[in-house]
């Protein structure tokens, strides 16, 4: 992940050129660590568990395909990886030509009372590293000046165009891609520390 | 040094908000520069971590299953029956060497026909022609396309559109080329269909256009822009 250890990130690099060479186990491997935070990417932006899932199948279908044009050189397996998300879901958006709808539904918890899904098999210390690691996203994402988040997150998850983000907030486009620049810049170096 | 305006098209660029004719020219100005490429992957790294922020969910189990009987059944349309292994000591030697030999011709015949391949192009203006398929991007039709025959060595074109509407009063199709040495589109030119979306234009670019990745369409004010301005319709590469 971004924001995870150069180790894991090794082990990725495993996983994927382990499904290069058509291996399904490191594929099982994979889809255990990723679908999760993939799926989660997917209902955010869909709002609609069936198209959710059709997304993610796509993606891991691609994974399973494209492992071998994968290249570390320009992001980590796992930005690699939601990336193909987002852009398998904006697709399906734009193909469907509705509104985008952001659904700030119930979390995991809420909705499962707690329960996780059986086939993701992990540890309790990979569950727990992966909350700090989402908690600690989350703190930085906040802790970002409210302006520079509120630009990223409307062209991440809503996928406006900076065009439209500065008709929405009514600023000059210079100063929207400034703020999108200033925020993603400052998300990486407080995520590195 | 990456200027701001370079790292704020890696930050559109990673989350995919460039156009496509941008995307190509910023693709370009990536594969020639090792700092920008540095500065795209921390955007990318900080792009990733984004997803980590939408709310905790978990896909069914049954999902899984599913995806994986559809790759199981892709890697046996893969598999390829083993050859037999030869019963005796010497014959692998044996084909090794004939292999050997083999190669040597192949690789002797592809550089003859390479020398014939580079003759023939010197001679037929065919051979000197790239195709460009252009497909529409959002606002445009979905049945609208193009076709565009372009002529490096001559620096001119031909293209052909079909199904795409007649732009409404004070506008204009404008054909772009989009050259991975010029930081802009390179204009080639207003093109205009007919009442059937129809046209077959032969064009030149008004600047010279050596590394053509892409050719795009339009939608600018009527009579053309010399820079982009509009939407884009109609985009494709080779």
């Amino acid at each position: 992940m971004a924001e995870t250890s150069t180790a894991q990130q090794m082990m990725d690099q495993e996983m994927i050129a382990r499904i290069g060479r058509r291996d399904q186990d490191a594929f099982s491997t994979l889809y255990a660590r990723l679908s999760g935070p993939l799926y989660s990417l997917a209902m955010k932006m869909l709002g609609d568990s069936a198209e959710a899932q059709d997304a993610l199948q796509d993606v891991f279908l691609q994974i399973w395909s494209r492992a071998g044009t994968y290249d570390s050189d320009q992001s980590s397996v796992f930005s690699w990886a939601v990336l193909l998300t987002r852009s398998r879901v904006i697709d399906r958006l734009r193909a469907r030509g509705r509104r985008l709808r952001i659904v700030a539904g119930p979390t995991e918890e809420e909705e499962h009372g707690g329960t996780t899904d059986a086939s993701i098999v992990e540890s309790a210390a990979d569950t727990a590293e992966k909350s700090d690691e989402t908690a600690r996203v989350r703190y930085v994402l906040t802790n970002l000046p409210s302006e520079q988040r509120e630009a990223i997150e409307m062209a991440f998850f809503e996928h406006l165009t900076h065009h439209e983000i500065a008709a929405r907030l009514e600023q000059p486009l210079g100063t929207i891609k400034a703020r999108i620049r200033r925020g993603l810049l400052k998300l990486r170096e407080r995520l590195r520390t | 040094m990456i200027s701001e305006e370079q790292q704020d098209q890696a930050a559109l660029y990673i989350l995919g908000l460039l156009e496509p004719h941008e995307a190509a020219a910023f693709e370009s100005e990536l594969d020639a520069n090792a700092e920008l490429r540095d500065i795209a992957r921390e955007f990318s790294e900080a792009a990733g971590a984004m997803a980590l922020t939408a709310p905790s969910r978990t896909p069914p189990a049954s999902l899984k299953q599913q995806i994986m009987r559809e790759i199981g059944a892709k890697t046996e349309e893969r598999t390829v029956v083993p050859l037999r292994r030869a019963p005796v000591g010497w014959v692998p030697w044996a084909i090794a060497a004939g292999l050997a030999v083999f190669c040597g011709l192949l690789v002797l015949d592809r550089v003859r026909l390479e020398r014939q391949l580079a003759d023939i192009r010197a001679a037929d203006p065919l051979m000197q022609t790239t195709f460009f398929t252009l497909a529409p991007s959002a606002p445009a039709p979905v049945d609208s396309k193009a076709t565009v025959a372009w002529q490096p060595g001559r620096q001119s074109g031909v293209i052909r559109i079909s199904n795409l509407p007649a732009p409404q009063p004070g506008k204009d199709y404008q054909l772009w080329a989009v050259d991975a040495e010029h930081k802009d589109p390179i204009s080639a030119g207003v093109v205009r269909v007919d009442k059937n979306g129809v046209a077959q234009i032969r064009f030149k670019p008004v600047e010279k256009a050596e590394h053509v990745k892409a050719f795009a369409i339009s939608l600018e004010r009527e009579g053309g822009v010399p820079k982009k301005e509009g939407p884009i319709l109609l985009v494709g590469t080779t």
